[in-house]
């Protein structure tokens, strides 16, 4: 493999952590727009436990899991007494403040960046992507998961049959938390080097993305938005790479060619690629809308 | 006023308004344990907004509520269902992209909800026991056709039996419908009083508003009317036609026969 | 002194967020929705006016650049079409119901796309560096017991606030201004009503297109200095402003731009720029976990939808 797609999975691994660490709010309803912000806490913890206390990358990945979790914890009970478009402007504004905090940090190099020591190659990186997608799943095929997507659906109803819907969202935010944390980790180690200017609005806005437009509905959602995503801008490059005609145009391009994308998924699609029915039909062979004729 | 000891459900004395509007005054009513009550009166009347007083919807003004002895004024909302009471909803609630042996699950919610429970897999391994259970009550009220579909698509008729078929899966003591037969067509209807004759025989306690009263005839022995938030009538589906304030309440609606 | 000088450069910066919160304020309040493509939109009214008058017509249909007052004409009446453009693939198709919590999120993703298409479109076609903007009037201060004022800044302040009380005053005196508040208020009742929706909604996409347009170009005209990204810092400002209002509030959104506009100044002054996100990001985070309706009195806009 060369070194070029060695690169290109090792971004795929963190995406995927990462979407699964939106995802999870959002599975039970809440939009979280504050993603780098809880990456960076990651980042940043892996960071400092690395270089400055000099822990090996086991202790450290796990630590920035823990330290993102509780701060997430910690701040999911405001957070979350907030909601819709006023949940989206908190985690965003949330995740501004921790990089004011960061940048203004010198133990942590401010503005100038952070060394990190320890280099995860790509072997840590896709076990770990491949335990959470593993773990999303079990989760989701729980009673808590169930709890969850009723929650998702209808808060109401959810808490008449007994669910606690604010327990639920804490958990799903605290343990989104610890994922963001983990891919916050791995992208230090994979880099050696980190800055607050990456963990930027944009970021933010990417890894909803991934959730949104791979769907809510079920666990495939982000696996799918994190794939596409990560390659469809590095396949309109291809053409260029392969010295084809006209090949740098459709690179250059490649930006606008995604947000027209992302317009036409919602106009089309607007529940995401991959719906809850759709991932039905392909397992049973049966389309649910078959019988939506049959009575009434 | 004490409450007859055969009551599992006593509602005393209770006021509610929204924004300075009285939508319930004043109203006092039980309901006897096993029985099927029906919940009656002219659109606007307070039924509705009585069934989320029960449920916890909205909180009571002045007022109280007692089930099977326990005052539930003020258990908060997913408290409720723990002291049995569940409930169906007018437009149907059901969770549109949970499938249907999913929403039943839903249903179970509170009876498996301990720590370990919550983490354990659903429809495989350990945790089969909770699925087999809600794959028997479909079974048993003929809906085990869909047990994987998203509700979402399915027929309005099969919706509004599933959502009977969740709250029932609660195991309550009172199963509260709001209008369970409205939208369904006659052999809709048929099936849907078969199945809440079962839950009856069960000895499941019924609270019903429904518009129908051929519906309530044929299946309620006790009725409640109320008009204008206020409880006008109660008495038994044959004295509700000779009562001269009921006839006033629906003269003009014309729909009391 | 120098406070009172910060003060008065905090409120000249606020009159630019002001009308950017305005126009954030608006379309949260009217449509519920968080809309992304206003910082670009913001930049395309600059960026237009820097391309026309440094490169000339496309298609070579001028010799050299064209004057700069036209230009940033042209660059209004660009952000004014983008904003439409906007309105036909992200509000006419979206207004599906699905019945779960993150539908709402629909038009938000819509509008990141757009985000995407307009940055991009522009940085491919104009650079990503910054530009000088020739404007002739680079100094024109006023100085009266030792503060300096430009005439530039003040005439812009006056410009942001009387577009705002022009806009204010339409929406309660016209047809088209009453239809807009009704569907704000409640859409289905407002359509019963006969409010015509799909004419009204393109309308509220020209003022806020146009107000971040005009609010892009006051900003080109102070600054001199334009790039692919001005947008972006301005709208997150402004986003601050508008939450400091109270979403839908469009008087709290201009007192939201000017409180953001001189906290920012005196931060800056006090403690050195790097401290702006704390203290302005830091300001909307309590607001908004603590009084989520804003400074300025009571409103449900905006409360479980985008």
């Amino acid at each position: 493999m060369s070194g070029y797609w060695g690169g290109i999975l090792g971004i795929l691994c963190i995406n995927i952590i990462f979407a699964y660490s939106i995802f999870l709010p959002a599975a039970s309803g809440q939009l979280n727009l504050g993603g780098a912000g809880f990456m960076a806490l990651g980042a940043y913890s892996a960071a400092y436990l690395n270089t400055a206390l000099e822990l090996p990358m086991w202790i450290t990945i796990p630590g920035a899991a823990i330290f993102t979790a509780a701060i997430s914890f910690v701040i999911a009970f405001p957070i979350l007494r907030t909601r819709g478009v006023y949940m989206v402007l908190a985690t965003f504004a949330f995740a501004e403040v921790v990089a004011g905090v960061i940048i203004n940090m010198e133990a942590v190099g401010g503005a100038s960046g952070y060394e990190v020591p320890s280099f995860a190659d790509l072997d840590v990186l896709a076990i770990l992507a491949i335990a959470t997608i593993g773990f999303v799943f079990y989760l989701l095929a729980t009673r808590f998961g169930l709890s969850m997507r009723a929650v998702h659906d209808d808060e109401n109803v959810a808490a008449l049959f007994g669910v606690n819907v604010r327990m639920t969202q804490v958990m799903t935010f605290t343990i989104g938390g610890a994922l963001a944390g983990i891919a916050g980790a791995l992208y230090a180690h994979q880099y050696n080097y980190i800055e607050i200017q990456y963990f930027n609005i944009m970021i933010s806005i990417f890894v909803l993305l991934y959730v949104l437009i791979g769907g809510t509905q079920t666990a495939y959602g982000p696996l799918f938005g994190a794939i596409l995503f990560t390659f469809l801008p590095e396949f309109l490059r291809l053409p260029e790479m392969a010295g084809v005609a006209n090949g740098a145009v459709l690179a250059e391009w490649r930006f606008v060619i995604f947000g027209a994308f992302l317009v036409a998924v919602m106009v089309f699609r607007p529940e995401g690629l991959i719906t809850r029915a759709m991932v039905d039909r392909l397992r049973h062979g049966r389309a649910p809308e078959d019988i939506t004729g049959e009575a009434s | 006023m004490a409450a007859p000891t055969n009551s599992i459900m006593s509602f005393t004395g209770v006021h509610k308004s929204f924004g300075g509007l009285k939508v319930i005054d004043e109203v006092t009513f039980d309901v006897v344990r096993g029985s099927r009550t029906a919940l009656i009166g002219p659109n606007g009347a307070g039924k509705t907004t009585i069934f989320n007083l029960i449920s916890g919807i909205y909180d009571i003004d002045i007022g109280k509520i007692t089930l099977d002895g326990t005052d539930i004024t003020h258990t908060p909302i997913q408290g409720r269902i723990g002291h049995g009471i569940s409930r169906s909803f007018q437009n149907i609630r059901l969770m549109p992209h949970l499938s249907t042996i999913e929403n039943v699950m839903l249903g179970q919610h509170t009876r498996a909800r301990g720590t370990v429970d919550l983490f354990k897999p659903l429809g495989w391994g350990p945790g089969r026991r909770w699925a087999e259970m809600a794959e028997d009550a479909l079974k048993r009220f003929g809906l085990e056709t869909y047990p994987g579909q998203v509700v979402g698509n399915l027929p309005y008729g099969i919706r509004k039996r599933i959502e009977v078929v969740r709250a029932m899966m609660a195991d309550p003591k009172i199963l509260l419908l709001d209008e369970p037969a409205a939208g369904l067509n006659n052999q809709e209807t048929t099936e849907l009083q078969n199945l809440l004759r079962q839950v009856s025989d069960q000895g499941v306690t019924l609270l019903v508003v429904e518009h129908d009263m051929h519906f309530v005839r044929s299946l309620c022995e006790q009725v409640v009317v109320l008009n204008f938030g206020r409880k006008i009538f109660e008495g038994t589906p044959e004295q509700v036609h000779k009562d001269p304030g009921v006839l006033e309440a629906y003269l003009g609606t014309g729909n009391a026969a | 002194m120098l406070v009172t000088q910060q003060v008065i450069s905090g409120l000249m910066l606020g009159g630019i967020y002001v009308m950017v919160a305005v126009a954030f304020t608006l379309t949260i309040g009217m449509l519920n929705f968080l809309n992304f493509t206003i910082p670009p939109i913001f930049m395309i009214a600059g960026m237009t006016g820097w391309g026309l008058t440094y490169y000339g017509l496309p298609f070579g249909l001028s010799d050299g650049g064209i004057h700069w007052a036209v230009a940033l004409v042209v660059g209004l009446a660009a952000a004014a079409a983008a904003s439409l453009l906007v309105e036909r693939f992200t509000y006419r198709y979206l207004k599906a119901k699905y019945g779960d919590a993150t539908e709402h999120a629909i038009p938000l993703v819509s509008s990141l796309g757009f985000l995407l298409i307009f940055e991009n479109t522009v940085l491919i076609l104009l650079g990503s560096d910054s530009q000088a903007f020739p404007v002739p009037f680079h100094d024109a201060n006023l100085r009266f017991w030792g503060l300096i004022v430009s005439i530039p800044q003040m005439a812009c302040l006056a410009i942001s606030l009387g577009t705002v009380a022009l806009l204010s005053s339409m929406l309660k005196g016209t047809r088209t201004g009453r239809g807009l508040r009704s569907i704000a208020e409640n859409p289905e009742v407002s359509t019963l009503l006969g409010v015509n929706v799909h004419r009204i909604v393109p309308v509220m996409f020209l003022i806020t297109g146009l107000l971040c347009g005009l609010a892009g170009i006051i900003f080109t005209l102070n600054y001199h200095e334009v790039s692919a990204y001005m947008g972006n810092e301005v709208a997150a400002k402004a986003i601050a402003a508008m939450v400091i209002g109270g979403l839908g509030n469009i008087w709290g959104a201009v007192a939201g731009g000017i409180i953001v506009g001189v906290v920012e100044t005196l931060s800056i002054h006090y403690f050195g720029a790097d401290t702006i996100k704390i203290s302005v990001w830091g300001i909307l985070l309590v607001v908004l976990l603590i009084k989520p309706q804003g400074l300025f009195g009571h409103t449900r806009i905006g409360k479980g939808k985008f």
